[in-house]
């Protein structure tokens, strides 16, 4: 089977911290880097701030790129830029596993199975992640995903970053996190060891080459059905070419693409803009 | 024999603690048919000749050197003494080999255990630990993931606890490979013997405990990151409310090292600065006191005040050693604890050299129903707990309190164990003006270096004061007794008992014996300039 034709995908993530006061000192970590995969290359990824400060790299746990500083200087704004490249392809699907073979992974990747504060299932999702239990590994994760994505309507503003599953559910509404908890929440209870993935979306199906877009940070989910199938419940579809990965983890806790403590500073507000252009 | 112990070695074997049910205890000092131990003779000897006022008089004579020196543990708030029993424990040059080389091999086999989680997880493919049970450890910080030690150790400082069982053997209760707290109490201890009840150390030889502050800046001056030859060591306290500040102190004091808050330390990058009147002066080891959750308020806790933010990256970094390492509490955990012993012999290809008490894994549907049904025989432990707290003792707990436990064990089976209700050795300890049995444990400290496991020879030994009371943690009311390791076979011909009998009231005014150890001078300047 060849390949298909990549989409280079060049990625500006910028998040604009201000504080109330100026910040004494601020110590942050940051995941904007995209992720080496079978379906995608990293040509470069560079994270830059201001003020500027000396950075430290390594990856985490999860396998993703981290980038620390401090800025010890007092500052009453921080900009954290990140820009990447990456050349991205449709995915080649595996071969299926039975539900023998995934539970024997579930043993292994035991912390992909279990529950996490933001991925709880109540009685009620797993009765439904039991009714949705049928056929095989892979059917059953299309099944969540496409119930989730109906399950959910697409509304900003109305959750955090620290709602729960459970509460997106009971709402009914939500953006890609939720989506992606709830889905995670519902996986996990059908057996499936499955993962949170952040990331950007292009939002054109079919892009102009060289025309920026305005694009939005994204999370989807990985079920393992043989392979990591990734696929994304807010847009109701697999994942593709317009996907850029970034991180992954059992939720949103373990891959913020910027995470800090600051001394002084009084409240903060932030703001995120992400750019992407398809390059080539 | 004195009186003192006539109706003791009675009361040792006709334990009512029990209530002849399960089987009794073994006593540390008689054995079962009244025969004294060995290594007991010389001290019992002496002890024996004693008058009750006399060692009345020199037990009332401990505690008040323990409240002056404010050597005092906190119980629910209130700053209580420690009480030192007059009796010392008494380990045999024999039995102590055994004790160190079972916990240095312990230690050996965690160190590898930790060293492979936090990078390959070579232990959990080979299914020698089931994924699910480290993944769900709550000491599995996996923020530590690829952290580097420089020397390659993570357990600078163990305390693992022993106890004897009703057959004499000597098991781990527990191991403690974070924080381990109390050999301040052991060098206190010491020094008090030393001065209140000089004559007991005459004629024989004491292994000393005194030089534990100058092993242990060894080690943490050998885990200092490369390239760093004249390292600066710090010791990181929560500050003065902490019930431990006493022995944060202490060792900072007679190690001639820094003691430092939190707040006291910086990082600019992935370097650790100390906060001076003469600057900012760069931290090299950090012998740390505060738990894991409060290290690094970018990686844990956020609103934590006690640690300093970037810490973790800075050891990532290689740039400063923290000792003990973050994420130990994934080896301590007391789940984990039942496969220590397929550990040893995982790592080192060895038969352990101390058992485990036996102890059910509550995740296990069977093993859960089995212990719940048994209940009222069990000890029920936290998997994270430390210092005796969240610990029920079955025989010991009402049905109400039982039945609440079992519906916690249910909602929550990760976050428990049940271990069989060990009758722990007992010793004769002065109660209310007499000898009388209690149980006691003991917790050896060990330190690593990197090239050795050295144990300290004796230890804290622990006495449930109340009448058989199992629990001996010093946050839940226990008392201690000086612990000694004697340095050679204790082979010698028995010489007649010559009771000494000094006057009551009075500390006796001998002639000098041997050399023996005082311990480090508690009361006393800093002993030693970095």
């Amino acid at each position: 089977m060849s390949r298909s034709p990549g989409w280079r995908l060049r990625t500006e993530h910028v998040t604009a911290f201000e504080y109330g006061s100026p910040a004494r000192s601020s110590f942050n970590e940051v995941r904007k880097s995209p992720l080496p995969t079978s379906r995608q290359t990293v040509h470069d990824a560079r994270v830059m701030t201001t003020p500027g400060a000396p950075q430290y790299a390594y990856r985490d746990y999860w396998g993703s790129a981290v980038v620390a500083f401090n800025v010890d200087l007092p500052h009453d704004q921080l900009v954290v830029h990140g820009v990447s490249t990456a050349e991205t392809h449709e995915q080649r699907r595996g071969s299926e596993a039975s539900w023998a073979a995934v539970g024997a992974a579930a043993n292994r990747m035991a912390e992909l199975v279990a529950e996490t504060e933001l991925t709880r299932a109540d009685d009620a999702l797993r009765g439904i992640a039991d009714e949705l239990h049928a056929g095989t590994p892979a059917t059953t994760a299309a099944a969540v995903v496409d119930w989730v994505h109906r399950a959910l309507g697409y509304v900003p503003g109305v959750t955090h970053v620290r709602t729960s599953a459970l509460e997106a559910y009971r709402e009914g509404q939500g953006v890609c996190q939720d989506f992606a908890h709830l889905a995670l929440a519902v996986l996990r209870a059908a057996g499936l060891p499955a993962r949170y993935v952040s990331g950007y979306l292009h939002p054109e199906p079919d892009p102009v080459i060289g025309e920026p877009a305005t694009g939005e940070s994204h999370a989807w989910v990985e079920a393992w059905t043989g392979y990591w199938w990734g696929l994304d419940p807010a847009n109701g579809s697999e994942v593709g070419h317009r996907h850029v990965e970034v991180a992954r983890g059992r939720d949103y806790a373990d891959v913020p693409p910027v995470r800090g403590v600051y001394a002084g500073g009084g409240d903060i507000r932030s703001t995120v803009t992400v750019t992407i252009t398809r390059v080539a | 024999m004195g009186d003192l112990f006539d109706r003791y070695a009675g009361a040792a074997t006709a334990s009512k603690l029990h209530g002849g049910r399960a089987r009794p205890p073994v006593d540390e000092v008689f054995e079962a048919c009244g025969r004294l131990r060995d290594a007991y003779h010389d001290v019992i000897s002496v002890v024996a000749g004693m008058s009750t006022e006399d060692v009345a008089a020199r037990s009332a004579r401990l505690a008040r050197a323990f409240m002056d020196q404010g050597v005092t543990f906190d119980l629910d708030g209130e700053e209580r003494p420690f009480p030192l029993d007059v009796l010392p424990r008494v380990f045999s040059d024999s039995e102590w080999r055994l004790v160190a080389d079972g916990i240095a091999q312990r230690i050996r086999a965690l160190e590898a255990f930790l060293d492979d989680v936090y990078h390959a997880g070579r232990v959990l493919r080979d299914g020698v630990v089931p994924p699910a049970v480290v993944h769900s450890a709550p000491g599995f910080l996996r923020q530590c993931h690829g952290i580097e030690p420089a020397n390659g150790v993570r357990v600078h400082v163990a305390g693992i606890d022993v106890v004897r069982d009703e057959d004499g053997g000597l098991r781990v209760l527990e191991d403690n490979l974070r924080c381990p707290s109390g050999v301040s109490y052991v060098l206190a201890n010491r020094a008090a013997m030393a001065r209140v009840l000089p004559e007991v150390f005459w004629g024989q030889d004491v292994r000393m405990v005194a030089d534990y502050p100058a092993r242990l800046v060894r080690a943490l001056r050998a885990a200092a990151p490369t390239g760093v030859a004249d390292p600066t060591v710090v010791v990181l306290t929560p500050g003065v409310h902490n019930s431990a500040f006493y022995e944060h102190a202490l060792l900072a004091r007679l190690m001639g090292v820094h003691l430092v808050e939190g707040r006291d330390l910086v990082c600019h990058g992935t370097d650790v600065f100390l906060r001076t009147t003469d600057g900012e002066l760069p931290v090299h080891v950090i012998y740390r006191r505060i738990d894991d959750e409060f290290l690094d308020p970018l990686q844990f806790r956020p609103d934590s005040l006690l640690g300093c933010p970037g810490l973790l990256n800075a050891m990532r970094a290689g740039r400063v050693t923290v000792a003990n390492a973050a994420g130990n509490g994934v080896a301590d955990d007391k789940l984990l604890y039942t496969y220590v012993p397929d550990l040893i012999r995982y790592y080192l290809s060895e038969e352990p050299l101390l058992e485990n008490v036996s102890t059910y894994r509550l995740i296990d549907p069977e093993e859960r129903r089995e212990a719940l049904a048994r209940r009222s025989e069990l000890v029920f432990k936290r998997v994270d707990g430390s210092g005796g707290k969240g610990l029920v003792v079955g025989p010991h707990a009402s049905a109400e309190e039982l039945n609440g436990l079992a519906a916690a064990i249910e909602r929550a089976p990760r976050s428990w164990i049940a271990q069989r209700t060990v009758a722990l050795s007992t010793a004769p300890t002065w109660v209310d003006g007499g000898m009388v049995p209690r149980h006691v444990d003991l917790r050896p400290f060990a330190i690593n270096d990197g090239e050795h496991i050295w144990v300290l020879p004796g230890g804290l030994t622990r006495v449930a004061l109340a009448e058989g009371g199992l629990v001996v943690n010093s946050s839940q009311g226990g008392g201690s007794k000086d612990t000694w390791v004697l340095d050679r076979p204790t082979t010698r011909a028995r010489v007649p008992l010559q009771p000494l009998r000094p006057a009551a009231g009075r500390s006796s005014p001998l002639a000098p014996g041997p050399p023996m150890d005082t311990g480090p001078p508690v009361d006393a300047q800093r002993s030693q300039q970095q």
